[in-house]
């Protein structure tokens, strides 16, 4: 008994709920040519590529038991033609008696199929009176434009009379325009208007001044005649909207300005290669240039966006209890007031939020923290005129509260202390090390205890003195190895022509050769000049290596400029 | 789609009717079944003349090819312009290319032609003495025509179909209009390259604009004139082509060598006349086009400087040759020239000068370019841009390679600013039979039965009708 049957007998409404639909097992069809033991080893899951190739299936077997519907050729006329023309062409043998789809029954089909062949011009001779009875099924395609009434003589006289076309040649326009089925195109490729000699009657010409007809003239004309039939038909009073835009539009036609926008179009047209290429130069042009006003616009609106948001205090302590939430409220406030009174104000009058926020800030005495000043800063940035809201600072308190002023603000945050220890970082290591060496004889530690901004300038300026002085110790070193180097020189040249000369001995001399020419080192003429400078520049430098000299290695020396004899030590090493 | 219901009618606009699709042609003439996609029937226009037993014989088809009767005589009924001169002859011509192999002599209902009856004495008697000779009395015939055919000849066309076949409906339309449908496009600029004449016909909406059809004879025939223009001049020896029929047997040579080859010879009264040579020859040379002879695929002309400096002429020269053997065994690699026996359709100046040539040197009013140039400037300009995007190309002697690509680049060189595409059918045989293939879309179309010129109103308003429907 099935559910329905119930449902019947108890008077319930039928389906009162749909039924839940049955899971449908998805089985993968075992394909043909693969046994059924072998498909089950392969699992669940079918592999992923296909087994059997796929074949043409062709026709069911059932049916080809099925009957043969015939077709016959079948005499038809078309509704679109005046003249009745019979054309044959094969189609379905009209089947009334027999149901749509054949079933498939096998021993009276065969028997009809032959009663067929026997008897096939009595079945057409049944068929064909009533065929050309049904409406033929392209006939609907078979349509014209509408087209406004054709004038009549009386209202060609009265109200279509123009100068320049004749009765004769209108009627001819019309005709034409009716025969293309208004395709402009094909009216003015097909006009060929001959007028009638006898309407001439001094035409002695052998070839009759031919008009020639612009398009647009013809168009002209015929939007004044159709426009006017269609005024005659309905007063434009009357018309519905569809017909009186195209009176107005018909109304409106200008045959001058149509043939200036032919010329322009021909002069687009005929373009030169190079004029083209201009053209496609200066689009590209425009495009790239508006895409980066683009760019500009949405740049600029994400940085004002950015500097309306206050910026946020690190420190929320300040907002912890209720006076200090309250202040936080009143600021918001404020700074929503104002940015809708900004609004009507225009942009720069009022000062952003993030201006006003430091000013309130201030007053609690939050003035020093460094993130403050940068919103102060900001807020000055924002204000083009000193306002009312913010103190100006004389130069103590400035002091007093650190206020400083820079000249560029570099993105980040930045530590005093950081550069101070920058400035102890030379290009070189022994650069470094030295200037490291210079510190520690001073007794100043590399890193600031206090760098506050009075210590960290005067850092910067010891530093760079000690820098200097490097330096001229530099130079100076290089200039006494000179020196040294072209004394040896020109003892040695002394000693030989001594030796030439026949006094020998002085061999004490090449032995110390520093001795000799620390002792000769203010009487060489020569040398004078270059080593004034040092001698201005760092007056005992110069002097101190030497004491040290004959002790060797002393490379950890305590003293300042001790690195200077460690150079020298090292030279005379190698 | 089930094989066993008929498709919706509307779905495809189909309706035959058997019609009949002829598209005549200078040289060959293509008929076949509406809704088929390739003429059943490909014959060559020209028809054979001779005297046997004192009769005048004439042969038509394929026939004329085959054998060298004594006294053969090579005609070709339509003229140098692709106009019909001999309307007799083209007549005959045009009835065998369907009799020959779509209706055959006597069209007959198989219940009655005598091959399936079972008894004899049901037969009316009547039925073998009636339907004998009008030919076409069951189909409805639609014919081709080139742009610029006079009002005379169409006349004269559609009195032949109705008096002489008897078809029961006619159509005439312009062959360059088949082939803008046979590309599926209502409005196109076709460029229709064929044996005697290449045209190009502006098509706006099914119809052609007759103020831009132009025309010029530099078809395939002019192509053949430069090759042989080409093989007088060539370099070792000049060459003659020698048709199959005159050689007896020939043994193969180097290339450049002079061939081995024993000739046949006829008697002089049993030769065949020199048209018939003629024929033959020009089979061989557009065997040599479609093998050899190849359009210098641009962009700039075969003989401006190319713009790497070199000149085109010596960039072609360094292309590899192409080999070609004559029927009589000399065979040669033919290098540069193989483009210049085509440049003058695009550059008129490019022309080989031969003095026995039948074409007078083409003047630049009458190369592709120009004559598209001076198409374009009889349509309206609103037209132009449309039509240069829409160039259809057609004809079988538009199958010289590269000639698609330099059409390309001759119309953009020309007109920089408008998009131009150019749509050639890949298929030979769609190329070949691009009017003949429109006109059997055109004539299997339900639509298109309302337009056919009965016989009725043929009667009532005599061949002027013509004018009228087929416009």
């Amino acid at each position: 008994m099935a559910a329905a049957d119930v449902r019947d007998m108890l008077d319930l409404p039928a389906e009162g709920q749909p039924r839940p639909h049955k899971k449908q097992k998805v089985v993968e069809k075992r394909p043909e040519g693969i046994t059924r033991e072998l498909y089950a080893l392969l699992g669940e899951r079918a592999p992923p590529i296909a087994i059997n190739e796929n074949k043409y299936k062709g026709r069911p077997k059932w049916m080809n038991k099925l009957r043969v519907r015939p077709w016959s050729m079948a005499p038809f006329t078309n509704n679109a033609r005046s003249d009745g023309l019979v054309l044959n062409h094969w189609q379905r043998k009209h089947e009334s008696a027999r149901p749509p789809v054949p079933t498939p029954a096998p021993a009276p089909a065969s028997e009809e199929s032959q009663m067929e062949v026997d008897q096939p011009k009595e079945e057409e001779k049944e068929d064909a009176p009533k065929l050309p009875e049904q409406e033929y099924a392209f006939a609907k395609y078979n349509v014209k434009p509408r087209l406004p009434r054709r004038y009549t003589d009386d209202e060609y006289t009265r109200h279509l009379k123009s100068d320049d076309w004749s009765r004769e040649e209108t009627d001819y326009l019309v005709d034409i325009v009716t025969d293309y089925d208004i395709r402009w195109v094909l009216i003015a490729d097909r006009y060929d208007y001959q007028p009638r000699m006898d309407t001439q009657p001094d035409a002695n010409a052998l070839v009759p001044a031919k008009h020639h007809r612009t398009m647009e003239q013809m168009k002209a004309r015929y939007y004044t005649i159709a426009a006017t039939m269609l005024s005659l038909e309905h007063p434009p009073s009357e018309m519905s909207e569809a017909e009186f835009d195209l009176h107005e539009k018909m109304l409106k036609f200008d045959p001058d300005r149509e043939r200036d926008r032919k010329e322009l179009a021909a002069l687009q047209l005929n373009r030169t290669a190079d004029e083209v290429r201009e053209e496609a130069m200066l689009l590209e042009e425009l495009k790239r240039i508006t895409s980066n006003e683009q760019n500009f616009i949405t740049e600029r609106r994400e940085l004002y966006s950015r500097l309306e948001v206050p910026i946020s205090v690190g420190n929320t302590t300040m907002y912890q209890s209720s006076a200090g939430l309250s202040q936080l409220l009143q600021t918001l406030l404020q700074a929503d007031k104002s940015k809708k009174r900004r609004s009507i104000l225009g942009d720069g009058a009022i000062p952003s939020p993030a201006g006003q926020t430091p000013s309130t800030a201030g007053g609690l005495g939050r003035a020093e923290t460094p993130v403050t000043q940068a919103a102060n800063k900001k807020g000055s940035i924002a204000l083009k005129e000193p306002n009312q809201m913010v103190r100006t600072l004389t130069t103590a308190e400035e002091a007093k509260y650190g206020v400083q002023h820079h000249e560029r603000v570099s993105a980040g945050v930045q530590f005093r202390s950081d550069r101070a220890q920058r400035l102890t970082q030379a290009k070189s290591n022994v650069q470094t090390q030295k200037l490291a060496n210079a510190l520690s004889e001073l007794e100043i530690p590399v890193r600031l205890f206090m760098p506050t901004e009075r210590v960290c300038k005067d850092f910067e300026k010891l530093i760079q003195s000690v820098n200097m002085l490097l330096d001229a110790r530099k130079v100076s070193e290089k200039v006494e190895s000179e020196i040294r180097v072209l004394e040896a020189a020109k003892m040695e040249r002394e000693r030989k022509s001594r030796e030439a000369a026949g006094i020998s001995g002085p061999s004490a001399d090449s032995e110390h050769p520093h001795v000799k020419k620390e002792t000769e080192d203010g009487d060489t003429g020569v040398l004078d000049h270059s080593t004034a400078p040092q001698n201005t520049q760092g007056n005992g430098a110069a002097h101190q290596p030497r004491v040290q000299e004959g002790d060797g290695n002393h490379k950890r020396s305590a003293s300042v400029l001790s690195g200077a004899s460690d150079k020298s030590n090292k030279r005379q090493r190698r | 789609m089930n094989p066993s219901n008929p498709p919706q009618a509307a779905e495809y606009g189909g309706d035959e009717v058997s019609a009949i699709v002829l598209d005549p042609g200078y040289s060959t003439t293509r008929t076949g079944f509406a809704g088929e996609d390739a003429p059943k029937s490909l014959i060559p226009t020209y028809y054979g003349k001779y005297n046997a037993d004192g009769q005048e014989k004439l042969v038509f088809g394929d026939d004329v090819f085959v054998t060298p009767r004594p006294g053969l005589s090579i005609y070709n009924p339509i003229g140098k312009d692709g106009i019909v001169e001999d309307w007799d002859m083209a007549e005959r011509v045009w009835e065998h290319s369907f009799i020959s192999r779509l209706t055959g002599t006597k069209a007959g209902n198989p219940f009655q032609n005598g091959l399936n009856d079972v008894s004899s004495d049901e037969l009316p008697t009547e039925m073998e003495v009636e339907s004998e000779e009008k030919p076409l009395s069951d189909s409805p015939l639609l014919m081709t025509e080139p742009g610029w055919n006079p009002a005379k000849a169409r006349e004269k066309t559609i009195e032949i179909a109705m008096e002489k076949w008897d078809t029961p409906a006619f159509y005439l339309a312009r062959s360059g209009v088949l082939a803008a449908f046979a590309s599926g496009k209502a409005s196109a600029l076709v460029i229709d390259i064929g044996a005697s004449n290449i045209s190009v016909t502006p098509i706006h909406d099914g119809m052609i604009l007759k103020r831009g059809v132009q025309h010029s004879p530099l078809g395939g025939d002019y192509i053949s004139s430069q090759i042989n223009a080409i093989f007088k001049a060539n370099s070792p020896q000049p060459i003659t082509i020698t048709p199959h029929y005159l050689i007896s047997s020939k043994t193969a040579v180097e290339a450049g060598q002079p061939p081995q080859v024993k000739y046949k010879t006829f008697p002089a009264d049993k030769a065949p006349d020199a048209s018939y040579r003629a024929l033959l020859e020009e089979r061989t040379l557009s065997e040599f086009k479609e093998c050899v002879v190849q359009v210098w695929p641009g962009p700039t002309k075969l003989s401006a400087p190319s713009p790497t400096g070199v000149s085109n002429e010596d960039m072609a020269r360094t292309t590899p040759g192409r080999p070609f053997e004559f029927p009589d065994g000399y065979n040669q690699i033919f290098g540069v020239d193989r483009f210049r026996a085509v440049e003058s359709l695009f550059d008129a100046k490019a022309a080989i000068p031969d003095p026995d040539s039948p074409f007078p040197p083409p003047t630049p009013a009458q190369t592709i370019p120009e004559l598209v140039k001076a198409s374009l400037a009889g349509v309206d300009v609103d037209l132009r841009p449309h039509l240069l995007a829409n160039v259809v190309v057609t004809g079988g002697s538009s199958l010289l390679y590269g000639f698609t690509d330099r059409l390309n680049h001759e119309l953009m060189q020309m007109f920089p600013g408008p998009r131009v595409r150019v749509t050639a059918p890949g298929n030979t045989s769609e190329r070949r039979f691009g009017s003949w293939i429109g006109g059997s879309i055109l004539a299997s179309l339900g639509t298109f039965h309302q337009m056919w010129i009965s016989k009725k109103e043929y009667e009532e308003h005599g061949p002027n009708i013509v004018e009228k429907r087929c416009k």
